[in-house]
């Protein structure tokens, strides 16, 4: 039994290593650690400008500017967790041609997976910590790393990393079946933006859709790091529950997630096995 | 010889040809590939639905989702820039067909002409199909008095912007997994510097100043990427591994 977890632990630690590797190694972690920060750090400049075009930087919309900056900090991890991992197992089959390899080690093909969404979501922390210092330091936001909420952010940022593998390790199984799939991770987390509330609150959206909204873990996550960041200096999305309430639901939405992947990874899996997606040759 | 075969072989005639030659792909083959076309549309739609809704969160005039929609339109032409032109040659290596490219009688100039200008036209069609999905969707309307020089602006800009693609051609060849990765992370901040979602003369550039500089960019983007093709040429040879896969 012991060896058998530490034989696991090993190979998550390798698969976390190999997914590091492959993220970073094409260039010196100077300019790695620049490329990485140019995206959200250019978006979050982006929301800005919107914002004080409209709102002329007047001091009652301060906390929608806090809305939208640590919204967007915080979307990093699912860029990097659900769109860049989903590219990058499609990678490891098509361009790689590993993931026969990886699937076949008696490592086990869900750790490998949760090791190499581990390594993304590891590489998306600089952008969030350099998106927040520029909202504090440029945007004038109050972030004041000692004022916040530690338990409640790290609870909050665990559990949405968990629904996070989850949901892009079945996502990215899902899109082995497809021979020319690449890409689509890019849409889906563009999608996700428009349902998780990182820039605006979903209660714009059309009802219907505002309420599938509200099935997903994201919306809550990412009001939970607004308060634990900002406590009430935020515009917030739900101001009618408490924090206990809100990481309840994201507690729930979790749980939701995690099983309806289970059951969604399961039926792929055997689908990908049956059908040989695994090694399919996709002519990258 | 005769003079029609010598007119068959003329270099112009095979340079046009070349440019006709890979041009149709792009504009014909391209469109059959139906998951492309998907990802060429609504990647941009739905990049404008969040910001149309980030609008319509701070209470903005109507007037403001007219940039969103044409900022979505010009998005398109950016990604298509970007990773149709710019990691094409790198895409050929991978399957094989810039050899056949650099040992056929052509010139990698036409080939990349014929790129951009099936690009362009492909490209069109997508963003005026985005225009017209997101006005009607979003209820925008425009007004005739500025299409002349906004015609003329796009125009230029289309120069400026293709002339960059085969710039980005050739170094993302030098480069490889570099000027990809860097592709990535240039989207964001040029649809930021480009003012893609909100009136660029926030950012304190007059629209003049903006046009003077688009202009200029045309023929220096077209100077840079010839020489970065003799380069590219010139290391190929040294170093014969142009068409080298995984390099």
């Amino acid at each position: 039994m012991g060896v058998a977890v530490a034989r696991q632990l090993s190979g998550y630690r390798a698969a976390v290593l190999l997914g590091w590797a492959v993220s970073s190694n094409w260039t010196r972690p100077i300019l790695f650690i620049a490329y990485s920060l140019l995206r959200p750090v250019s978006m979050a400049l982006i929301l800005a400008v919107m914002y004080t075009v409209i709102t002329g930087n007047a001091a009652a919309t301060r906390p929608y500017l806090a809305f939208l900056i640590i919204g967007t900090a915080f979307w990093s991890f699912i860029q990097e967790g659900v769109s860049e991992f989903a590219n990058g197992i499609l990678e490891d089959r098509g361009r790689y041609h590993i993931l026969k390899y990886a699937y076949i080690a008696p490592l086990g093909f869900p750790i490998y997976l949760v090791g190499r969404a581990t390594s993304k979501l590891a590489s998306a922390a600089a952008s969030v910590v350099i998106v927040l210092l520029v909202g504090a330091f440029a945007l004038h936001l109050g972030i004041n790393p000692l004022q916040i909420d530690y338990p409640l952010l790290v609870a909050a940022c665990l559990l949405a990393f968990v629904s996070v593998i989850a949901f892009a390790i079945t996502f990215s199984t899902m899109l082995l079946a497809g021979r020319d799939t690449n890409g689509y991770g890019d849409i889906i987390a563009q999608f996700l933006y428009l349902f998780s509330g990182a820039i605006f609150p979903i209660s714009v959206l059309p009802g219907p859709i505002a309420w599938i909204a509200s099935l997903s873990p994201l919306p809550y996550w990412l009001e939970l790091c607004r308060r634990a960041i900002l406590h009430a200096r935020v515009y917030q999305m739900f101001p009618n529950m408490s924090d206990g309430e809100v990481l309840l639901r994201l507690v729930v939405a979790t749980a939701g997630t995690v099983l309806l992947g289970y059951i969604l990874f399961r039926f792929t899996d055997r689908r990908a096995r049956r059908l040989g997606h695994i090694d399919m040759e996709v002519n990258w | 010889m005769s003079a029609i075969q010598h007119a068959e072989r003329s270099p112009l005639r095979i340079f046009l040809k070349t440019i006709v030659a890979r041009a149709y792909p792009r504009v014909v083959a391209a469109n059959r590939h139906k998951s492309w076309l998907f990802l060429d549309m609504a990647l941009p739609m739905v990049g404008a639905l969040a910001m149309v809704l980030v609008y319509q969160g701070l209470h903005a005039p109507r007037q403001y989702l007219g940039f969103v929609v044409m900022g979505g339109a010009m998005l398109a032409f950016w990604q298509n820039v970007l990773w149709t032109m710019g990691a094409q040659f790198s895409w050929d290596r991978g399957n094989g067909t810039l050899e056949l490219m650099a040992v056929s009688p052509t010139s990698f100039e036409a080939v990349l002409l014929g790129m951009a200008g099936g690009a362009m036209i492909m490209t069109t069609v997508r963003a005026a199909f985005i225009i017209l999905i997101g006005s009607l969707v979003f209820n925008v309307t425009y007004t005739a008095g500025g299409l002349l020089p906004a015609i003329g602006v796009f125009l230029l800009t289309l120069g400026a912007l293709y002339g960059m693609g085969m710039l980005l051609a050739s170094l993302f060849l030098f480069y490889s997994r570099e000027a990809w990765h860097l592709g990535d992370a240039l989207q964001e901040p040029v649809n930021f510097l480009s003012g893609l979602y909100f009136p660029v003369k926030a950012l304190g550039i007059p629209a003049g100043t903006e046009t003077l500089l688009v202009a200029a960019q045309v023929p220096i983007f077209a100077l840079l990427a010839g020489v970065a093709l003799r380069y590219l040429e010139s290391r190929a040879r040294k170093d014969g591994k142009l068409v080298t896969r995984w390099e």
